[in-house]
């Protein structure tokens, strides 16, 4: 009986244990965001504001550009995942469903980019935009993240869409049903958590994109988040309260979206990896 | 008319047949992969053996002298001993730790469907925030770490973790662990929650220690996802850019000076775009070693339907 308690108490210990190593941090850059600077700047932290402000949110709207920097990366975030979708759920779609020879090489090709160099795409990526004259502007942001994200989406779309039974897409093609019909009438609206699923991880990856987004945005009003706050981070005398708040901004889209289609995602990403 | 009317009709049902629906389908991906990847991929080797230094400027060919300066340049080298180093012990460090949190979460405790779900949160926040908060609680004059050693009285003096030589690397790399290791540690526990019950129940009719069921059961029983994870672990470290810059810039004194920053610094700070294509083909060719072996494994799992 003792020893049962013990070992209850030890399971609860490592849980808290493990819980504050990945939360605390959060929780810490969450309540730092309302302390003011002289409480934020003092050497000794503390777990919990003395006093509230708003100051340092405000701060990022009165004194740089914030709304801009928000406006371009949710731009850039949503029109990658939009084509990201298209171009991936078609392809998935066909390499899943349909028979033809060399869609083994084509599921390979695709996964293959999985784990393609970025810093390789960078320096020839950035000779021919620059002679596209498109260097600098969000539409090269918006092909370099589609470049990283559809190809992966075959990846993530595999568990769900191999889970799907053939025999309604079979049924409604008995039924006289053409293919395009079957395709978006019966197996997108079932297929609909995976591509949730989808629709998340590349707007994650381009919300979280740095490294083309500094290198090929030159212009402050095209700047994205990620760019636009690694600027307070340059800075001799570092504004740590509008570091915090920015943080805290740039980290709730994802939460957000993660609260609504994280299980799906995490479905995913495990289905993906234990069958893997 | 007739005919025309044939030849619609014609196409219509062979659309509608599989090979020709099916690439269809995976055709525009497939450019644009094309467009984006493979150019690009050859676009670089071009590079590589001419002399251009701005981007835009037309160079000449010098054939391999980029790469022959290449192994002959002590930055250069230096620079693959600290990526190799980086991956290694961010490969290890992160295994580590996402295996130890798998077995934690693998328990039956309060709250489990929460934490399970939510652990991941570190991985889906942008390199930002990680750097912020790096750069924050590493601070020597503001930062908790240095304020925790004074407490302790381990040190008096302030240590500035990420300006010196030989602290730079170890505490880039500790950060990067704590935003990848979750992401691990589900995929983990997912392997680890397939294992069957009977094992455990024999385990225990045995009298097995928690420490046996690991080393006999456990480990086993997942030794074959934590392999596929091992590549995408070393490949994902190798190829990591953002955390690393916004945190140290390479610094100090080309410290975190890996691959990734180094074919940056050289395109885009120094203007030698030949030199920097001629380190990310190396870059590439290396990697592709480890890739080959990770898509020869997970294609024999991959494909058995």
């Amino acid at each position: 009986m003792k020893k049962g308690r013990l070992k209850s108490a030890l399971k609860y210990g490592f849980v808290i244990l493990l819980s504050s190593v990945v939360f605390l941090p959060l929780y810490w850059i969450f309540i730092n965001s309302f302390k003011t600077t002289p409480e934020l700047t003092s050497p000794t932290p503390t777990l919990f504001p003395r006093t509230f402000t708003l100051e340092h949110y405000t701060n990022l709207f009165t004194r740089v550009n914030f709304l801009r920097y928000f406006f371009n990366s949710t731009y850039v975030a949503v029109i990658s995942t939009f084509i990201t979708i298209m171009l991936g759920s078609l392809a998935a779609y066909s390499i899943y469903r349909c028979r033809y020879r060399g869609r083994k090489l084509l599921f390979t090709l695709f996964l293959s980019i999985y784990v393609f160099p970025r810093v390789l795409l960078l320096i020839p990526l950035f000779v021919t935009f620059s002679k596209l004259e498109i260097v600098d502007t969000l539409l090269a942001l918006i092909i370099l993240n589609v470049t990283t994200t559809a190809p992966f989406s075959v990846w993530t779309l595999r568990a769900f869409f191999t889970s799907i039974p053939i025999d309604l897409e079979d049924a409604a093609l008995v039924d006289g049903a053409n293919r395009i019909q079957v395709l978006f009438k019966i197996f997108f609206p079932i297929a609909a958590p995976g591509i949730a699923a989808l629709a998340l991880n590349s707007f994650l990856l381009c919300w979280t994109e740095y490294l083309f987004a500094s290198a090929f945005i030159m212009s402050n009003e095209l700047k994205t988040i990620p760019v636009g706050m690694s600027l307070f981070l340059d800075q001799y005398f570092i504004d740590w309260g509008m570091l915090m708040s920015s943080s805290v901004i740039v980290a709730l889209p994802p939460i957000i979206l993660f609260a609504f289609v994280g299980r799906y995602y995490v479905k995913g990403l495990i289905a993906g990896a234990v069958k893997g | 008319m007739r005919r025309t009317s044939q030849i619609v009709r014609h196409i219509a049902t062979r659309f509608g047949k599989d090979p020709y629906f099916g690439l269809v389908l995976v055709i525009p991906l497939l450019i644009w992969v094309f467009g984006t990847l493979i150019y690009p991929l050859v676009e670089a080797a071009i590079l590589s053996i001419k002399n251009v230094g701005y981007a835009g400027t037309s160079g000449r060919y010098v054939g391999l002298a980029n790469y022959v300066n290449l192994f002959k340049s002590p930055t250069f080298l230096r620079s693959l001993w600290v990526s190799a180093i980086w991956t290694v012990l961010n490969v290890a460090l992160q295994l580590g730790a996402a295996l130890i949190a798998a077995v934690i979460l693998n328990q039956d405790f309060w709250g489990k469907n929460f934490i399970r779900t939510w652990i991941i949160v570190p991985w889906v926040l942008p390199s930002i925030v990680l750097a912020t908060l790096g750069k924050w609680v590493l601070d020597p004059s503001l930062g908790v770490v240095n304020y925790l050693l004074k407490q302790v009285g381990l040190t008096n003096t302030p240590v500035s973790f990420l300006s010196v030589r030989r602290l730079a690397l170890p505490s880039v790399t500790i950060l990067n662990v704590w935003r990848w290791f979750p992401f691990f540690a589900v995929t983990l526990l997912a392997a680890l929650q397939t294992i069957p019950r009977e094992l455990y129940e024999a385990a225990d009719i045995d009298r097995a220690t928690p420490f046996q069921k690991f080393i006999h059961i456990e480990l086993p029983g997942i030794m074959p996802v934590l392999k596929v994870q091992a590549l995408m672990c070393f490949l994902w470290a190798a190829n990591i850019f953002d955390t690393i810059w916004l945190l140290t810039r390479g610094g100090p004194a080309y410290a975190t000076t890996t691959l990734p920053i180094l074919v940056y610094l050289k395109a885009f700070q120094e203007f030698r775009i030949s030199q920097a294509a001629a380190m990310s083909v190396v870059m590439f060719v290396v990697l592709l070693v480890g890739s080959l072996v990770y898509f020869w494994r997970s294609l024999e799992i991959e494909w058995e339907e």
